[in-house]
């Protein structure tokens, strides 16, 4: 694969009429029951020799059947896997996710499976059993056919088919080309109704083998029923009658061949954002003789649907009971910056955040408040109620987290693409302030690092001024160190340090403490800091979230056995980065930290009595191409006995391509090495 | 690797408290638990506060019990904010009657009560079961402003006597108890079975009759303060303060047996699972075939462990008293898969077939090993004993039938150094699982480092474990592909900069005990720091050892090391030319009961450098005492392990 071939999130231009009717017409890829001889040659597997198991085929057909006067959408699927070591015994295990809503769930059908094992040269078929299939509840709407086949050995072919049966056409069966297996060929063919407008959303970094597109027509039977007129003795029956209906349809075939494991790497958002798949969405429908109607709409719409939700909207206008709390806080302050912390840390206190991540409320603000405890929509509205009541323009804003997936403002209008809400407000002469109250420890006016994730949409009381956001933050993750040390003759040093951990770094570190407590978080700090001995620490603006909590703490290390006329030191050994945090050679997808990084560090370093300077190391300045970071490190004599280091880090961006990693590789192994350069010192004669 | 048993996780020691019911009345009620009354010393490193425990297990008959939980505990911060949520266990065997929660703030003002729509109902899948019935009532009392009192109370109906209460009410390390107090009631015929452990002088059980049908048990404690976890001890579950209880007599599902004795226990288990070993023919005919002609003993046993590895994998599906009762070999026949009980039992009737008897060994697996002086219903997991009839001295082989790579005859961590349960006709035996010693668990390194005049290095390496030492690399070395090995051993390899060029692993399989050999090239760019006309180069390339933090008070817990066994490194540095040694490390030799260290640094006649080091830890338990010591010789072991090399530049 060539990285030119790499796509991200791109719409998928769906060219009607090209393919003619020709996409479903193909004969099928696999033939469920029949396996094939070639599946058993250990020749056909020398490429695939380091994996525990290769899809050789993955085939799902959804298309549209019209029942009692209703759609349904019919989804069939057959897998057929082989199974290399005895890893990928986990392979045979399968999980179906059926949606169930409102009394109405969708149903699985026609479940078969065989595995397939060579003996003598004959393959062996053995039926799965569909008395071993358990149930088991993924959440509120979602529960999990769990199964799995019998007879599954080291070289074996497994198969297995199902349908599912949908009523809900707006969760119309999405496809996923790719696995942390390799997948021989993955293909989907869909058939809907030209009623039904479904947006198509393609992503991912595989190319597509096939991609067709046609028109067809589908039969559906409309039954008049049947039954009796009259009544009495004059009661005759009537029989019912039934008419075939012709409807046009619109047909798709996608395919891919070939495709690589799916492996993941750090510094990634969601799983979600890179791995190949094809999304639907219903966008709306059209029945013939009637106007289109749209379902999932124009961004308009979903603002004034939202602003009109009453588990969105609705809630925003019942901040009332909040006036009560919200006067006598506000009644001294005057600034407004000053005013929205208030706000914002009134909020913090009154509801605790209970992990889940939604953009609308589930119950009412109110019961929030006075349950102490809600989800994230919960928390967030409320703040935006309290600053309205406060007297502020605020206004929710729609995101989607980083494990939740981006959103591409590209794309069609779609609620579901989001997951959280966070609050906007504006200020005095043009600034505006992005607002979360849902951590103790993020300050007024910081995101959390879970909704660093690009751009989110804010909603605006006339849906004309709602506009996209940049969630880029603000803020940056600074480490700052000033270190003095004072070296004795045999090595050892004593030393005095003041850090701050700014931004990002100070959260980490705010949260580090508050786990661990001020004792255990010293204690931790000495893990691989073999030798050290912290004498005093004090940390300060614990609790003044928007400074760099601070850190002082003074130590001594003491040398072992005294070098004849010689030291050597390596003075940034425990200040600075010890291991290049990009350990793998390569990269497919591309580097988000989240927000830019800093790091400083300043020391002064008094030698001992009577040695001078044998050898320093060299200054250094390396930078990434496109201004992406710069690394400067000087090392120089100052006045009475000193030397002056200085290192500086900064990356100045939260995300850089794949194409952009073995540079920035690179530049850690460069930083990394100048940091563990030595200094050499030597008793004068 | 986790292949357990049903076990009733007595869902995290749940708690209770008693509920405030007239809130309602003018002025309403009295403050309860007021933060202010917390002693400074239960304050200490605690993240929680436990205010209030007050358990009861109500034996009804041998068949049920019913156990009462209140339970009220003050959270401090948000480290202990999880003491606030409630989960209670159940399963198709016992139901939940109620669970109700309170909070309150620091005052003792009541803040809230849980409303009954609140408290969820979920499937406990564990993760790894095809099908089990756990499920969990849970209660989120999390509040946003600390600190605060939460109250849980609740009540479990069980018709599973085969566990009773466990009681501790200090599970967790900093969590502090003002006190707490458990009591069982149980009908005279039915005396309680307990252990006591670790607690306070003065705790022992208060036994008193209630009326001459009902015996009544108790123990009570009060301030104890926060502990914390210690480097290399037990951990905290082992070391505060525990009553173990179990039935005389049980019955589930119609099932009665006596857990007076391991014998009975054995008996029960054995009667349990009879009967269920049938083989169809097939099965029987082409286990005969596997082991005609094959005299030896231990190999007709090894034809049939490997016949089941190739045919069977590991499902498992816990309901009802199929966590304690296996599934028919015919099943397993059928289907090719099974849980531990399922696969043990089956490959007990494939070696019937092949005329060697075999039985059932109860452990408890992947944890701190079982209570041997108190015979009750510890286990997790079971294995395959194969007692050798013919071997002239007595011998053994042990069988992990739900590993399909697991070497023959070997038990790793998960099962070895332990006692296990042999289940026979004649009851349960308590018997010893295999010893793995320090010559067992081995660990050999040979390492090439080529240097070059810039400081950069390639190396090869080889590395061979043996035993104990390479079970964390079994499943990487017999099944994960190429990238995932280079990708989970990149993010292990303690250097700063590196590229791996190459790396394969062999196993032998057929060796007393298990050996991975590891193949390993590496790129190292700066692995040298190279200051002006100098280098420095830390010969002990892969295996530093770090030292344990400064204590900070009397150490508490006694030493607890996982396992022991012996290294050795050999690195040979190959210098560029233009460059020699200027300062070698001096060679250290420590000799201690915790074990023997050594290092040191040769030049050879050939211009090499070669670094040797040997480390042997023999023994893996050590009083608290010792600890001090313990920290000087790991102390001692860093401070070598980091030692440099210098060289020079010559030319220039």
């Amino acid at each position: 694969m060539t990285t030119a071939l790499l796509r991200p999130l791109a719409l998928l231009a769906v060219l009607a009429g090209s393919g003619a009717t020709t996409a479903l017409a193909q004969t099928d890829p696999i033939k469920f029951g029949k396996p094939e001889m070639k599946d058993f040659e250990a020749k056909n597997f020398v490429a695939d020799s380091t994996a525990e198991a290769v899809v050789l085929c993955d085939y799902g057909r959804s298309r549209f059947e019209y029942i009692e006067g209703d759609f349904r959408v019919v989804f069939d699927r057959i897998t057929r896997i082989k199974i290399l070591k005895k890893s990928g015994y986990d392979w045979a295990t399968v999980k179906v996710p059926l949606y169930h809503s409102a009394g109405r769930e969708e149903k699985l059908v026609n479940l078969r499976g065989y595995t397939y094992n060579l003996v003598n040269n004959q393959i062996a078929k053995e039926k799965f059993d569909d008395a071993g299939v358990f149930k088991e509840e993924a959440n509120s709407n979602v529960t999990l056919r769990k199964f799995t086949l019998p007879n599954v050995r080291e070289g074996a072919v497994i198969e297995y088919a199902y349908t599912v049966m949908s009523d809900f056409t707006f969760n119309f069966q999405d496809w996923q080309f790719q696995e942390s297996i390799p997948v021989r060929w993955s293909e989907y063919r869909t058939s809907m109704p030209t009623y039904f407008d479904y947006k198509i959303m393609m992503q991912g970094y595989v190319p597509l083998a096939v991609s067709e597109h046609g028109e067809g027509s589908m039969q559906a039977t409309v039954r008049q029923s049947g039954g009796y007129t009259g009544g009495g003795f004059d009661t005759q029956r009537v029989s019912g009658s039934a008419s075939t209906a012709v409807i046009p349809v619109k047909t798709h075939r996608w395919a891919a061949k070939d495709v690589p494991a799916f492996r993941t790497e750090p510094f990634m958002t969601s799983v979600r954002d890179y791995v190949s798949r094809i999304d639907f969405e219903l966008a709306g429908v059209h029945w013939e003789g009637q106007p289109y109607r749209a379902v999932a709409d124009t961004w308009d719409k979903i603002n004034n649907d939202l602003l009109a939700d009453e588990n969105f909207g609705m809630q925003l206008k019942r901040g009332g009971f909040l006036k009560e709390q919200l006067t006598p806080l506000l009644a001294k302050i005057t600034d407004p910056a000053a005013r929205v912390a208030a706000v914002h840390d009134l909020v913090r206190k009154s509801v605790k955040y209970n992990g889940r991540d939604l953009y609308y409320s589930t119950a009412s603000l109110r019961k929030a408040y006075d349950q102490h405890r809600g989800n994230a929509a919960d928390v967030n509205l409320l703040l935006i109620a309290a600053l309205r009541e406060a007297g502020f323009q605020a206004n929710p804003v729609l995101l989607s987290t980083r494990d939740h997936g981006l959103v591409n403002p590209d794309l069609m209008p779609l609620l579901s693409r989001f997951n959280y809400v966070v609050a906007h407000v504006s200020l005095p002469e043009g600034k505006e302030m992005l607002l979360d109250a849902t951590e103790e420890l993020v300050p007024c006016g910081m995101l959390p690092t879970r909704c660093l994730n690009s751009i989110g949409r804010l909603i605006m009381p006339a849906a004309a001024d709602s506009r996209w956001i940049s969630l880029a933050p603000q803020q940056r993750l600074t480490e700052y160190q000033q270190i003095h040390l004072t070296l004795d003759d045999k090595g050892g040093y004593t030393g005095k340090i003041h850090s701050e951990h700014g931004g990002y770094a100070g959260l980490a570190q705010r949260d580090l403490l508050r786990e661990k407590g001020e004792k255990k978080f010293v204690e931790e700090m000495l893990h691989g800091r073999e030798g050290w001995n912290v004498s005093k620490y004090q940390f300060a603006q614990r609790d003044a979230l928007d400074k760099p909590l601070s850190f002082d703490y003074e130590m001594s290390m003491t040398a072992g056995d005294a070098q004849a006329g010689l030291l050597y030191l390596r003075p940034l050994q425990h200040f600075g980065n010890s291991k290049n945090p990009f350990v793998h050679e390569n990269r497919q997808f591309p580097v988000d930290f989240g927000c830019p990084v800093d790091e400083t560090l300043m020391m002064t370093l008094t030698l001992p009595a009577g040695y001078e300077v044998e050898e320093l190391p060299k200054a250094a300045a390396v930078t990434l191409p496109d201004n992406g970071g710069r690394f400067m490190y000087q090392v120089q004599p100052a006045a009475n006995g000193t030397l002056q280091l200085v290192s500086r880090l900064s990356l100045s961006r939260a995300v850089y391509s794949a194409e952009e990693y073995a540079n920035l590789r690179e530049f850690y192994r460069l930083v990394v090495a100048k940091q563990a350069e030595q200094i050499v010192l030597k008793k004068k004669s | 690797m986790v292949f357990y048993l049903k076990h009733t996780c007595h869902a995290a020691l749940l708690a209770l408290g008693l509920l405030a019911g007239s809130h309602a009345l003018a002025g309403g009620p009295p403050p309860k638990y007021p933060v202010a009354d917390i002693p400074g010393s239960l304050r200490e490193n605690a993240h929680a506060v436990v205010r209030l425990s007050d358990e009861t297990l109500l034996v009804k008959s041998a068949g049920r019990t019913i156990e009462t939980v209140r339970r009220a505990i003050t959270i401090l911060d948000e480290a202990g904010a999880h003491h606030a949520q409630e989960l209670v266990y159940y399963d198709q065997l016992s139901s939940v009657s109620y669970l109700r929660g309170s909070a309150y703030a620091a005052d003792g003002r009541l803040l809230r009560t849980l409303k009954a729509s609140e408290i969820g109902d979920i499937s406990l899948s564990d993760g790894f079961s095809l099908a089990s019935d756990g499920r969990g009532r849970v209660a989120d009392l999390r509040q946003p402003v600390y600190p605060y009192t939460v109250e849980f109370e609740y009540e479990v109906n069980s018709t599973n006597t085969l566990f009773y209460s466990t009681w501790q009410p200090q599970a967790q390390e900093q969590l502090s108890v003002e006190q707490a107090t458990f009591r069982v009631l149980t009908p005279t015929e039915l005396p309680l079975r307990y252990q006591e452990r670790d607690l306070p002088a003065g705790t022992a059980a208060a036994r008193t009759s209630v009326s001459a049908a009902l015996q009544r048990y108790e123990w009570q404690v009060r301030n104890l303060a926060a502990v914390e976890q210690e480097p290399d001890g037990p951990p905290v579950g082992e070391t505060t303060p525990v009553v173990f209880t179990a039935p005389t007599q049980f019955e589930v599902q119609g099932h009665v047996g006596t857990f007076t004795t391991w014998q009975a226990l054995g008996l029960w288990n054995y009667q349990l699972n009879a009967g269920r070993d049938e083989l169809p023919p097939a099965v029987q005919e082409k286990i005969r075939a596997l082991v005609q002609g094959e005299t030896d003993e231990r190999a007709r046993i090894r034809k049939v462990y490997e016949w089941l590895q190739a045919n069977t994998r590991y499902i498992s599906v816990q309901l009802g008293i199929g966590g304690w009762q296996t599934y028919p070999a015919t099943s397993v026949a059928a289907t090719g898969y099974g849980d531990c009980k399922a696969l043990t039992n089956y490959c007990q009737a494939l070696l019937k077939t092949a005329g060697i008897t075999g039985y059932s060994a109860l452990v408890r697996a992947n944890k701190e090993d079982i209570r041997t002086e108190f015979p009750s219903q510890q286990f997790n997991h079971v294995v395959l004993c194969v007692p050798l009839q013919k071997s002239a001295k007595p011998d053994t082989v042990w069988l992990e039938c739900t590993n399909q790579t697991n070497p023959f005859g070997y038990m790793s961590s998960f099962t070895g150094n332990r006692h296990a349960l042999l289940v026979t006709p004649q009851g349960g035996r308590m018997v010893r699982t295999p010893q793995y010693t320090a010559a067992d668990n081995r660990r050999e390194r040979l390492a090439d480092v080529y240097l070059d005049a810039q400081g950069s290095a390639t190396a090869t390496i080889r590395t061979r474990r043996s035993g104990l030492e390479q079970d964390d690399y079994e499943g990487m070395a017999g099944s994960r592909n190429l990238a995932d090995q280079k990708k989970a051993l990149a993010e292990h390899l303690p250097l700063a900069n590196f590229s791996i060029s190459k790396l394969s692993y062999t196993q032998d399989r057929r060796a007393a005990v298990p050996v991975i050999t590891e193949t390993l090239g590496l790129t190292l760019p700066g692995w040298a720091s190279v200051s002006g006309r100098r280098a420095f180069v830390t010969p002990n390339l892969l295996s530093r050892w770090h030292a344990l933090p400064a204590t900070v008070g009397e150490r508490r817990t006694p030493i607890w090391l996982e396992n022991a066994f012996s290294y050795a490194d050999t690195v040979r540095i190959h210098v560029p030319a233009g460059f020699k040694p200027e300062n070698l490390p001096a060679p250290v030799q420590l000799s201690t009961a915790f074990g023997t260290y050594s290092s040191q640094v040769q030049a050879q006649a050939d211009g090499t450098l070669l670094y040797v080091r040997r480390l042997l830890m023999p023994r893996t338990r050590f009083p608290r005492t010792e600890y001090p010591a313990y920290q000087d010789f790991r102390r001692r072991i860093s401070a070598a392990d980091k030692a440099q090399i210098v060289l020079l530049k010559t030319d220039a």
